[in-house]
């Protein structure tokens, strides 16, 4: 039932015992990199120590736009000869953010992780197929490290293929399966095509879905489908990947490893803290990492803790699936998509107006990122071929910047609302669930 | 030079209807109209009209992106192999187009092909040579 019994039923009081020294630690660590080197309020928690877990409310919170004002060396905490791993989130505008770990974050990580998925009823017995992009992305190697410490026989499958995934799971038996859930409803209809019943025809007994927002709903219809119980997995890069909070067998919100991270919720306006239950930006610090430790990091991601004991024992508090995000950013199809990465694409090309309209739509079992553009109309030739092309082009280079394919749509000049002061750019249609 | 114009449309209900209420209200006479559709929810919209050069300005005004494109508008017989006729002698020109569309003019007698030409070089010349029966302007645009 549990990977690690003491740890994941420490009593709240130990564990917040074990959550004050491993943050005293952290901050030491985290005290080697140049940028929290200089930040008055880490050296005096380094001197001084903290006594109890309310105290890192005073300490400042660390954005997305530090990570990368800092790169790529200026939160390393450790000596660069030491690390043997970098992650890195995707996006050619600016500077990405790199995660760095040493080998005892490795090991960590795939604890967590094999720890998570063993509390969602996975086993050594197991067959793991890993339908998830390995490289720079934390989904492909993350859930390698655990499976494999879990003792699975792993299958590296990688993305897409369907066929060939379909025929890996007949061919090796696959009993478990991550993927993200958009990616689901098309594999169904591959094995649909291929006269097939995933529920008859594979051994498949539990899927690992994460890496985008997803409703109970969708939860829901993907183990129709599959005839199977499927988990909601959360994590992000900066935090390792996935592995941060998973869903138990209760399948009621997702455990947040609190000897790993610490756990804030606050008002994305006032920054303060909102009483359990109310919805708020998760905020989060790393516990066990050496290379790059990150201290109050502000995720962006909206969600709240679930108030009230797990029936499954663990003291571990739970969050609530995520139901927003408190910036502009937008997951689709796993990829993290900011509109300023768009409008950087189009704002280059001469042909295009500067307004545009982004609409995000489910599709079929697919949710698609529409992109509206206007062609200026003194590039305007009366020619079909010239605005075929220059859809295409549009399409390559955004979809070269964000790694999601989208649909471009050229429209009349005038068509699109003018932008005043903050204007909405992304109108989300998609179907919840 | 005789030329059509060419405007870029949203497949929308009633963009249509705003270009014919522009050439209306400018009291201009549409001789002949093709619309191409594309499966991206635009298409282009050719209009030969009886000034050219008027429709091209007013429809820019009112917002529109509209072009002004050189055509050939050739002769050919109103009848079964009409158009075969003209092509073989189009292709004797070694004229490669990819937009075209015609129009009888009188019931049994006679019709036209007009040829988009804006992006083939010496078309005009070629087919001309060929002994091809180019319409004047005046015909063409009714005047």
């Amino acid at each position: 039932m549990y990977w690690e019994i003491e740890l994941e039923k420490l009593e709240r009081k130990n564990l917040e015992h074990l959550q004050v020294e491993r943050l005293n630690k952290t901050l030491r660590q985290a005290g080697n990199s140049p940028c929290y080197g200089r930040i008055p309020e880490i050296s005096r928690f380094i001197k001084s120590g903290m006594t109890s877990i309310e105290q890192i409310r005073e300490l400042p919170f660390t954005t997305k736009e530090d990570l990368r004002r800092d790169f790529p060396w200026g939160f390393l905490a450790t000596d660069k000869k030491d690390v043997v791993r970098l992650h890195s989130s995707s996006g050619t505008t600016g500077n990405p953010v790199a995660v760095y770990h040493n080998r005892h974050d490795l090991d960590s990580w795939a604890n967590l992780m094999a720890r998570s998925l063993f509390a969602a009823g996975v086993r050594e017995t197991d067959v793991f197929q890993n339908i998830c992009g390995y490289g720079l992305f934390t989904g492909g190697l993350g859930f390698q490290y655990g499976v494999e410490k879990l003792g699975c026989l792993s299958i590296p499958a990688g993305a897409g293929n369907s066929p060939r995934q379909i025929k890996l799971m007949r061919d090796f038996g696959t009993t478990v399966a991550h993927a993200i859930p958009s990616y689901l409803g098309r594999l169904f209809d591959v094995f649909r095509e291929e006269g097939l019943d995933p529920r008859q025809d594979t051994q498949l007994h539990t899927l690992v879905i994460g890496a985008e927002p997803h409703t109970e709903e969708h939860r829901q219809r993907i183990e129709e489908m599959f005839g199977v119980k499927a988990y909601n997995s959360f994590g992000l890069s900066e935090m390792n990947g996935p592995g941060v909070a998973f869903e138990c067998t209760e399948q009621n919100g997702l455990h947040v490893w609190e000897d790993a991270y610490v756990l804030e919720i606050i008002d994305p306006v006032t920054l303060q803290p909102v009483a359990d239950g109310d919805v708020g930006e998760l905020v989060m610090t790393t516990l066990d990492r050496q290379a790059m430790p990150i201290i109050r990091y502000r995720t962006r991601d909206l969600t709240r803790i679930l108030p009230g004991q797990c029936p499954c024992g663990r003291t571990h508090r739970r969050i609530d699936r995520i139901s927003g995000r408190s910036d502009d950013m937008f997951i689709i199809k796993g990829c993290n998509v900011f509109p300023m990465q768009i409008e950087g694409v189009l704002m280059k090309l001469p042909e295009v107006g500067d307004d545009y309209r982004i609409t995000l739509e489910t599709i079929g079992d697919q949710d698609e990122m529409i992109v509206e553009v206007e062609v200026k109309k003194e590039w305007f030739r009366g020619d079909l071929a010239f605005l075929d092309k220059l859809q295409r082009h549009i399409t390559h280079l955004i979809r070269d910047e964000v790694l999601v394919r989208p649909r471009i749509k050229l429209v009349e000049p005038g068509s699109i609302p003018k932008a005043e002061g903050k204007a909405v750019r992304v109108h989300d249609h998609r179907q919840k669930g | 030079m005789t030329y059509q114009v060419s405007i870029f449309l949203e497949n929308k209900l009633g963009r249509l209807e705003k270009v014919t209420a522009v050439l209306k209200e400018a009291g201009i006479n549409i001789r002949s109209i093709h619309l191409n559709h594309t499966a991206n929810g635009w298409g282009i919209l050719n209009l030969v009209v009886s000034n050219p050069e008027l429709a091209h300005q007013r429809l820019n005004e009112s917002g529109m992106s509209a072009a002004l494109r050189e055509i050939a508008v050739v002769k050919m017989a109103d009848k079964p192999g009409g158009l075969d006729e003209l092509l073989q002698d189009v292709v004797k020109a070694g004229v490669n187009f990819t937009n075209a569309y015609g129009r009888v003019v009188n019931d049994g007698e006679s019709a036209f092909f007009v040829i988009d030409i804006q992006d083939i070089p010496g078309a005009r010349e070629k087919l001309v040579d060929v002994g091809l029966e180019i319409i004047a302007d005046r015909q063409v645009y009714g005047n």
